[in-house]
């Protein structure tokens, strides 16, 4: 039982714009109607939001857990949480170690996670490491557009029986939904290849294209009627000229629902390093005339951080520009991973031209319900940065200063200095909080309305938008005090939040033989056990329940 | 150097045409690695099976794993490093002076072949045990040959992968990475992980006398240690947690017998390539299990006051010192 | 239950897809056909994992614990332990190897509330 008294709010799902309003809390965690019992805290003269929610980060499972191998140098002088006699230590930096994470995502007032890019055949590991990352709530994404057993149905013009392999896999990984990454392109890596024209089939395939493989995996998620649309990281990612495969991409999707994850790094012009520049117009402007289909930024800041992905011929790439530590992991039959330490530098022109697009796709997007904040952690750079980007939203000026700090060749290849928009609270609220939420089917996330989560973030009002999103005064999770004058006080359990799509029950028998010969484990043993899913909350898929 | 290029082993056994065995015997050690994962496995890319792939096994001496082998290759003891970096000199045309193959022990003809054969390869793969891993050069040793596989892609797909044994020692070096950031090695008497191998691990700190506890599980110092470190456990209250009294029980202050992981205790252990598999015990073990006995201690622990005194230190450290 | 009011009579359960943690290959295909007392096969083990799944039983071979070398109960053991490590400025966790991941973040935990050393047979 909790209330917060006075405050300015800004909740956008109510389309309640910076009023004051009191919010009142049951002992379930929820918003509720007026009480007068409980604890009460005074937010006269603060801004109070939804927790944060992060539609699209990397940190839990075997690809997070490479990179912490590979980056032990990162580790030794980063944050580090001190002990407690109830708190675990951990360590922050590049890959933050689990306990860490959750400290860190609470510590801003981020209170809901999406792990987006999970390979079954691990996905027990990953919900061990969900398990130890505390207070917020996660979700997690079941990596299938290079799934080759899928793909053999998709060969095979047997759509139904792709969409019931889809939906056997998602349950089999206790997931959430569907992360497509590189689609066919990953598949292909598994000889040294990679996919990155749309309509060219795909290697080892003589139908199958990237295009056909993402039109009909989106229509698998709308028809199995999951809470989030299909995840796509598309094609030819971190090419100059990309724009053009992006593009294509999108036509592949009309009429479905989709999400394009980090679209930063797939919105460039230029048809070289040398004359890479932005293209972030065309595509935003795809985005502000297609209502259908969200994004989130996956926006770069300058320093150190280590790029993952599922997209292993992309690392291999990026190891072969940087001549730094490569880590490869192909997953039999289902996706692979990369892993490459990186430094974004502003004297770098590439990486300025990165920087300046994925700000611009967050201003040029008119609609902050269609574009989240995200950097891809810890792609783009780490989660615990978000206040950065969010002050180069707010405020114009300093966006100015530090584009002076970029190379002067800059000025053609970026269109960033041209935009005055600056985001208002409001503005904020929905792209870290309410856009993502319902972006995921989260109808209890984001949202200050009776009956949803009383997951809230309360801030003073300082002058540095900066300084004031890294150090909320309070932050609440479902109800509980875990963040107050910049200490952590209770670290709970959270939640992980699971999708049962229907599959028709033969696909099991269907599924043994194929499974059987191109895996190494047994069939039995591979459908990840639901009491290994901790504080698991199962969302039951109706077909056709998308919208 | 660094980094590691590799997969899960259904990749192998779905792709591999070629396959190096380095300082391993896994006819003995791993026997159901061939028939399993590797070498006899049909597969849609490789119908044949063991026809449709070449193994090449890499050791000082003739183990029982050479009778599986299409070439063996017997390097001199300790010249595993000069061997694998003439290799990755060959893959990239560079000279390589006759002087220096011969030091090896294998002639520049067999090299030569190795290394066309590397190149032919549609999928590579080299599987490396602690004959390479454990012996002079350790694990530079191992960063050389996962060098040369990563550096291997520049011509066609090629991976590595540590043959790791000791039941669920893989299990122990993930869940301490997540937890803590590192592998092994770790010490936490700043309130926060560390990580300095030499300094924190095992038989430095036993030989040091660094330590004045020592507690024990699923292993068993006290038979295979150096006789110093031995000797500090000895020293030291000790406590083992074993299925059975082992050496170490026998110099230990305390052993409790638990129940053997995944024959009566359940659970999960991690397979050499970081899958976790989950554990079927079949016996109802008399005894409780490491993880039952462990969370008591820990929750024993907990009731006595913690070490570092209320307030003394702050929640966060922004940077190390 | 104590190891004598074992039936030996009846006939054998089965296990399916059990997992040998003997060596790194961790096969997961192994039959078990076991009394709850012992395992009596262990069909598709190699020679190495047969011999760690048959000479394992649920015998009571040894002691609960013990203590300085003499019998003790698990809750007696269990409180020495604690007092033994709480006392100690610099405990070390050793080990790891022939136990499961349950038991391993329990372990990593108990060196973390210690501040003492974590380490794994990996650093030899």
């Amino acid at each position: 039982m909790l209330r917060i008294t006075g405050g300015k709010v800004y909740d956008p799902a109510n389309k309640i714009d910076g009023q004051i309003k009191d919010l009142h809390i049951d002992s379930d965690g929820r918003l509720c109607e007026p009480t007068s019992e409980g604890r009460s805290i005074d937010a006269t003269g603060m801004i109070v939001m939804p927790g944060g929610v992060d539609v699209h980060t990397h940190v839990a499972g075997g690809a997070i857990n490479f990179a912490r191998a590979m980056t032990p140098e990162d580790h030794r002088r980063t944050q580090a949480f001190i002990r407690t006699k109830t708190r675990r230590s951990g360590l922050g930096g590049m890959a933050p170690t689990t306990f860490a994470t959750g400290y860190l995502y609470a510590g801003m007032g981020w209170t809901t996670v999406n792990e987006a890019a999970v390979p079954v055949l691990s996905a027990r590991h990953t919900h061990e490491e969900l398990a130890d990352i505390p207070i917020v709530d996660k979700s997690t994404l079941t990596l299938m557009a290079n799934n080759e057993i899928m793909l053999d149905q998709m060969e095979a013009g047997e759509y139904e029986r792709a969409r019931d392999v889809v939906a056997w896999y998602i349950w089999a990984a206790k997931s959430y939904g569907v992360k497509a990454v590189n689609p066919g392109g990953v598949a292909a890596w598994k000889w040294g290849g990679d996919a990155r024209q749309l309509s060219s089939p795909i290697e080892g395939y003589d139908k199958i294209t990237p295009g056909t493989i993402v039109t009909q995996l989106a229509r698998i998620c709308d028809d199995l009627g999951l809470p989030h649309p299909m995840h796509l990281h598309c094609n030819d990612l971190g090419a100059p000229g990309n724009i053009k495969t992006t593009l294509d991409t999108l036509k592949h999707l009309e009429g479905s629902r989709a999400h394009i994850a980090h679209s930063q790094y797939h919105a460039y012009g230029g048809d070289g390093w040398e004359s890479i520049c932005s293209a972030t117009a065309q595509l935003a402007e795809y985005f502000n005339t297609h209502p259908n289909i969200t994004t989130d930024a996956g926006a770069v800041l300058f320093g150190d951080t280590v790029t993952i992905t599922a997209d292993g011929p992309w690392q291999h790439l990026l190891y072969k520009l940087t001549g730094r530590k490569w880590g490869n992991l192909d997953v039999e039959n289902e996706t692979g991973c990369g892993i490459v330490p990186y430094t974004y530098r502003p004297s770098n022109l590439v990486n300025a031209v990165q920087w300046a697009c994925g700000l611009e796709l967050l201003l040029l997007i008119q609609n902050p319900w269609q574009v989240f904040l995200s950097t891809d952690h810890p792609n783009g750079g780490c989660f615990w940065r978000y206040p950065e980007i969010i002050k180069l939203l707010m405020s114009r000026d300093f966006r100015e200063e530090c584009i002076k700090k970029l190379p002067s060749n800059i000025k053609n290849k970026i269109v960033l200095p041209e935009i005055d928009r600056e985001y208002t609270l409001s503005d904020v609220a929905t792209s870290m909080s309410a856009g993502p939420a319902r972006a995921l089917g989260l109808k209890q996330k984001g949202n200050l309305g009776v009956g949803c989560d009383a997951d809230i973030v309360i801030y003073e009002q300082e002058d540095d938008p900066g300084e004031m999103f890294a150090h909320p005064r309070y932050v609440i999770k479902g109800g509980e005090v875990i963040i107050e004058d910049g200490e952590i006080r209770e670290a709970p359990d959270g939640r992980e939040y699971i999708a049962r799509p229907f599959y028709d029950p033969a696909t099991n028998d269907f599924m043994r033989p194929l499974f059987e010969d191109c895996y190494t484990m047994a069939f039995d043993n591979y459908p990840v056990e639901m009491e290994r899913v901790h504080g698991a909350s199962i969302h039951e898929c109706k077909p056709g329940d998308a919208s | 150097m660094g980094g590691k290029v590799t997969c899960t082993l259904g990749e192998v056994k779905q792709r591999a045409d070629f396959i190096i065995y380095w300082g391993g015997n896994p006819a003995e050690c791993h026997p159901r690695h061939f028939t399993k994962y590797t070498l006899m496995q049909k597969s849609k890319f490789l119908p044949k099976g063991r026809k449709d792939r070449t193994m090449v096994l890499v050791d000082i001496r003739e183990t029982k794993s050479v009778k599986a082998s299409d070439i063996f290759l017997q390097v001199r003891p300790g010249k595993d490093f000069e061997l694998i970096t003439i290799l990755r000199a060959l893959v990239k045309e560079q000279h390589v002076t006759d002087a220096q193959i011969a030091e090896t022990g294998i002639t520049r003809e067999v090299l030569d072949d190795l290394v066309a054969r590397m190149k032919a390869a549609k999928f590579g793969c080299m599987f490396f045990g602690m004959g390479l891993s454990m012996t002079r050069g350790k694990h530079m040793n191992s960063a050389a040959l996962l060098t040369l596989a990563a550096e291997m892609n520049a011509f066609t797909k090629f991976v590595a992968m540590p043959m790791r044994g000791h039941g669920n020692v893989t299990g122990a070096d993930v869940i301490m990475r997540w937890q803590t950031g590192f592998p092994f090695g770790i010490s936490f008497n700043r309130g926060y992980p560390r990580y300095n191998p030499g300094e924190f691990s095992t038989v430095d700190v036993l030989v040091r006398g660094d330590c004045d506890a020592a507690f024990i599980i699923g292993a068993d110092p006290g038979g295979t240690m150096p006789q110093p470190a031995i000797d500090h456990l000895k020293r030291i209250p000790t406590i083992v947690l074993d299925p059975h009294i082992t050496h170490t029980s026998k110099l230990a202050r305390v052993h409790i017998t638990t129940a053997a992981q995944g024959i009566a205790a359940p659970g999960t252990a991690y397979r050499m390539d970081e899958i976790p598999m989950p554990l079927k015990p079949a016996l109802k073990s008399p005894y409780p299990s490491d993880e039952e006995v462990v969370r008591r201690i820990n929750e024993a622990i907990a009731k006595k006051p913690f070490w570092i005194p209320e307030g003394s230190m702050p929640q966060m450290l922004t940077e190390q010192v | 239950m104590s190891a004598t009011a074992a039936k030996t009579e009846t006939p054998l359960q089965v296990i399916d897809n059990a997992t040998c943690t003997f060596c790194g290959c961790v096969c997961d295909d192994i039959q078990l056909h076991h009394d709850e007392m012992r395992i009596h096969k262990a069909k598709k083990a190699c020679v190495l994992g047969t011999a760690w799944f048959l000479n394992h039983t649920a015998e009571k071979k040894y002691p609960a614990a013990l203590i300085d070398g003499k019998e003790a109960t698990v809750d007696e053991a269990i409180e020495e332990t604690a007092r033994l490590l709480h006392e100690a400025d610099m405990p070390l966790i050793y080990g790891m190897s022939n136990t499961t991941c349950e038991a391993q973040k329990e372990c990593a935990a108990m060196a973390d509330s210690l501040g003492g050393l974590l380490d794994s047979h990996t650093s030899l």
